[in-house]
């Protein structure tokens, strides 16, 4: 027998005692890992969301967004200056228009409704024969002409998902158009059929799903097609940057600022996800507070489990060291046992931890998220509207972090096991030191 | 041989100093069976502690084998105190989670005996001492108070002292049995040669020593 043994042994000494060391300090050790496995899965889901949206800057007109607002368009050589800045690695340029009844024969698939009506300010469709009740107005049809299909060009959101016939070559000054699907059924076109737009024939050589209506009213064509027929050469309504990683973002904005000056506005992701992920930031922050107050409150344990044993076996110490022990030894006999509580706890703490991690975030999330939404609702900035691109990207984060997976691997285990024995050694540091401070004459003095 | 030199042993208690042991000289011969007495406070355990290296005198020297205890640093102490001397205590003060074996191969742990050196040790001294095999796997709890006692000798012996220092190895055990376990302590000193020291208050035990010293208010008033 040695002194790990004795350690393991002594642990077991009295059984109602060690029962409860290891419930209480296995629910401490329980929530430092259900707040460790929701700290590392709320961290996981910033990294994520940032990581795949926070790397997108888009250029817009100063005082225009897609077809709102005023000001003067951007224009290629804009776009040409941005493509040279270190860490761009695309640079999507589009051109908006709207059609008018008397522009095109195509039909909107939206229908006015009350809101159209409310919306419409004059310049776009049919004229509504008064500002407030415009009983006749019919919404336009937008159209976007773009060197790339990829990226977030739909002002309404969404990707372009080819239904039927070819994507077009963004490249090409051609009389050739993509039609969202809606606007293709309620004009009766198919691929190959032909319209009429800007007084000219062109047609249709696909069409695509967005997965949303509004975006299944637009025309899509190349940027010099829309850009010749519209009579805006060189013009264009914005300009999508991507970076090549989300850490180089900010330097791209400001580059791009100093750049275009004051003739452009540049709006990055990160503003709407930081908004969006500022709920998952507070539980990242509490889940790391509770995870250090319950590693203290471990640690408290343990050193007030280990401080009455000590004490009670003052005279054994005494002993151990009158019949030929050094304190190395009896110290580390009750660092075996602290150690032996402890995991015996974790055991416990694993499987709290394991068990309540997931519908504890959930918990935390639901609420966080709740009261931000409640909070951002009940507080709104008179005149201020997100940028329209990233209205969507914004509601969209919103949506997916209520999504936060939590899993728990081997490594979190073990990371509980590690946090486990530095509590055992943290928490017996101070009664260890009590062991080697008893002298054994003193035990003989006591007897 | 056991030299006690002019030893001095001074607590303080606030502003009181206490003189637990007051230029104390005595010696006791290898294998010699020696006791001590004296009423409660007189000193006798602040001596038997400082004789065990349990304590440091204030000044004096005590010469175990003409080594000189005082002057060993500790870690030197515990060396001593593992390899020369034995304790026996009054509340016997076995491990009480250890079996009268384990608790009996514990000092050679200490010392670093091989395990089957131990074990095998550790079961002729039970046996010497009038422990059966059965009783060795017993826990102290399961124990009499005369057959914890025993195991407690039979530890003190086991790393072969030089000193076993009893302090009132009787004192909590009825007379029949603490003559049966003063007629022990008598027999090792003459069969191992090893030196005895027994604190005690009663004066039939002292009576029948080899030698017996009396303490007063920390001085030596008395030797027979």
């Amino acid at each position: 027998m040695n002194f790990v043994t004795r350690g393991v042994r002594n642990a077991f000494r009295n059984s109602i005692r060690t029962l409860s060391i290891v419930l209480i300090l296995g629910l401490s050790i329980g929530l430092s890992l259900v707040m460790f496995i929701s700290h590392q899965a709320v961290q996981a889901k910033i990294d994520s969301v940032k990581s795949s949206i926070g790397n997108i800057i888009t250029v817009s007109p100063a005082g225009a967004r897609g077809l709102e607002g005023g000001g003067e368009p951007l224009t290629v050589d804009q776009a040409n200056q941005i493509k040279s800045i270190t860490h761009v690695t695309t640079v999507t340029e589009t051109l908006q228009d709207r059609l008018t009844t008397t522009d095109t024969n195509l039909q909107s698939s939206i229908a006015a409704g009350s809101l159209g009506r409310r919306f419409n300010g004059g310049g776009a469709g049919t004229q509504p024969t008064s500002s407030r009740t415009p009983q006749n107005f019919t919404p336009p049809i937008f159209e976007v002409g773009t060197n790339s299909l990829n990226g977030s060009i739909l002002n309404g959101g969404g990707q372009i998902s080819l239904s039927s016939g070819q994507n077009i070559d963004t490249g090409s000054d051609s009389n050739q158009a993509m039609l969202g699907k809606d606007l293709a059924t309620k004009n009766n076109l198919s691929v190959g059929s032909t319209f009429t737009a800007y007084g000219a024939t062109l047609t249709v050589a696909g069409i695509f799903d967005s997965g949303n209506s509004f975006s299944n009213n637009v025309v899509v064509m190349s940027l010099p097609a829309l850009q010749r027929l519209s009579g805006q050469t060189s013009n264009l309504s914005s300009i999508i940057v991507q970076a090549d990683s989300i850490t180089n973002v900010q330097s791209v904005v400001s580059e791009i600022q100093s750049k275009l000056g004051a003739s452009a506005d540049v709006t990055s992701q990160q503003d709407s996800s930081t908004q969006a992920l500022a709920p998952l930031e507070n539980i990242k922050s509490i889940t790391m507070i509770s995870l250090i107050g319950s590693i203290i409150a471990g640690s408290v344990i343990i050193f007030l489990a280990m401080l009455m044993i000590v004490r009670e076996r003052r005279r054994e110490i005494g002993v151990l060291k009158a019949i030929g022990s050094t304190s190395r030894k009896i110290v580390a006999q009750f660092m075996v046992e602290a150690v032996t509580l402890t995991l015996l706890a974790s055991l416990v703490g694993v499987a709290i931890g394991v068990l309540g991690s997931a519908p504890v975030t959930k918990v935390l999330v639901d609420n966080s998220v709740a009261n931000s939404t409640q909070s951002t609702n009940n507080s709104p900035t008179p005149g201020t509207r997100p940028a329209a691109g990233f209205r969507g990207a914004g509601q969209n984060i919103s949506r997916s972090i209520n999504n936060v997976k939590v899993s728990v691997g081997w490594k979190v285990l073990l990371y509980g096991f590690v946090a486990a024995i530095i509590i055992a050694v943290l928490g017996s540091a101070i009664p260890a030191w009590l062991i080697a401070k008893v002298r054994p004459a003193e035990v003989m003095r006591s007897e | 041989m056991l030299q006690v030199k002019s030893v001095i042993k001074q607590f303080s208690n606030g502003d009181n100093k206490v003189l637990a042991v007051n230029n104390i000289t005595l010696t006791v011969k290898q294998g010699q069976f020696a006791s001590i007495i004296g009423k409660s406070g007189s000193g006798k355990s602040t001596l038997l502690a400082l004789l065990g290296a349990l304590d440091r005198p204030s000044k004096g020297r005590i010469l175990v084998d003409d080594k000189d205890i005082t002057k060993l640093s500790d870690s030197e102490l515990v060396k001593y105190r593992c390899q020369k001397i034995g304790f026996v205590f009054q509340a016997y003060n076995l491990v009480p989670n250890l079996t009268a074996l384990e608790n009996v191969m514990l000092p050679m742990e200490f010392s670093k005996v091989k395990k089957s050196e131990r074990k095998k040790r550790a079961q002729e001294l039970l046996k010497q001492v009038g422990l059966d095999d059965k009783k060795q796997h017993r826990k102290p709890s399961n124990l009499s108070g005369g057959e914890q006692q025993r195991v407690a000798i039979a530890r003190a012996l086991a790393n072969k002292p030089s000193v076993i220092l009893a302090d009132e190895p009787t004192g909590n055990l009825d007379s029949q049995t603490g003559k049966m376990i003063f007629d022990l302590l008598h027999g090792l000193a003459k069969s191992e040669k090893t030196t005895i020291i027994v604190v005690t208050h009663d004066l039939s035990i002292a009576g029948r020593t080899d030698i017996t010293f009396t303490l007063s208010d920390g001085k030596l008033i008395e030797k027979k």
